[in-house]
């Protein structure tokens, strides 16, 4: 449904009509501001880089080529899009006691404390080097399988594999940092 | 914490709403966008003689400057002439090549640097 949607739109955006793309806004905001969040972990930044994919997106949709989905090619380029952008201007810097602090704000009782502990996960995303965050919020945050990552990356399939599991492997390590740093100050 | 529970918390989707004026912010940058008009191309057409006969103008200059210099190198003065002149003569000739040298490269760092300029507004 989406994606013939996309195709008539795009046809009516390069034939002149601008307030079709108004329907592309609309279907993919939420996706880009989403994946733009995942890359930077600021809302603010999040917009304005989704805002720049759009325009990019606008600027270039006569380079889509109809053998790929739209939503793939929209996803690649702002994916390239934010790659480079974190690369000019890196994401502020969250480091595992921030990420403890968040969950050491947080109310622990009862059915709070899963939820918690799994944002915690989830933020210590941030504190990951880039090119294992990357791999890790297109696969995980969204879903994509490893081709489709590797496709958006432009990385071979081994590659984005391989940084999976490293990126997981950091990951596992730097748990038992974040799940027990609330205590240890407790105590 | 075992692998599933890692890739469960992982694929657990945090979804975040885009601020309400998000996609008139948005569309309004487009209409901005398509209102400037789309910028002129380089007339390589145009270009494309002239850009030819200064290749060929460089070319000759540079076939030139090499007979010279090679001219220079063998050129035997008379016994007769002061030797004081001939360190001159050959220092007069390399000022010359110099010279010429740098206002190719001058005129060539242009040419590149108005390319360049010219397919990053394009």
């Amino acid at each position: 449904m989406n994606a013939s949607m996309d195709r008539v739109d795009v046809d009516k955006v390069l034939a002149g009509n601008i307030s079709a793309f108004e329907g592309i806004v609309g279907r993919w905001q939420r996706p880009l501001v989403n994946l733009a969040y995942r890359f930077c972990g600021d809302r603010g930044r999040a917009e304005e880089m989704a805002q720049e994919a759009f325009l990019r997106a606008y600027r270039a949709l006569d380079q889509w080529r109809r053998d790929a989905a739209f939503s793939t090619w929209l996803f690649a380029l702002a994916t390239n899009l934010y790659r480079s952008e974190l690369r000019r201007i890196p994401a502020r810097i969250v480091s595992l006691e921030d990420v403890a602090e968040l969950r050491d704000s947080r109310a622990f009782e009862s059915g709070l404390e899963d939820k918690d502990r799994n944002r915690a996960v989830r933020r210590a995303v941030f504190a990951l080097p880039l090119k294992y965050r990357e791999a890790l919020i297109l696969f995980y945050f969204h879903g994509m399988d490893v081709a489709a990552a590797a496709q958006s990356l432009g990385l071979p399939e081994g590659t984005v594999k391989a940084r999976l599991f490293r990126g997981r492997k950091i990951l596992r390590g730097k748990l038992p940092q974040i799940l027990t740093a609330p205590r240890l100050k407790e105590a | 914490m075992k692998d599933d529970d890692l890739n469960r918390i992982l694929s657990e989707e945090e979804e975040l709403l885009p601020s309400s004026g998000f996609a008139t912010c948005v569309m309004d940058a487009v209409r901005r966008e398509a209102s400037i008009p789309p910028p002129i191309p380089f007339p390589w057409k145009r270009a494309l003689p002239g850009l030819a006969i200064a290749g060929l103008a460089v070319v000759a200059v540079l076939i030139g400057l090499a007979k010279l210099v090679r001219g220079a190198a063998s050129t035997q003065f008379p016994p007769a002439q002061p030797t004081v002149l001939v360190p001159i003569l050959h220092a007069m000739i390399n000022a010359r090549v110099g010279w010429i040298t740098l206002v190719l490269l001058v005129t060539l760092a242009s040419v590149l640097l108005s390319m360049r300029l010219t397919s990053r507004l394009s």
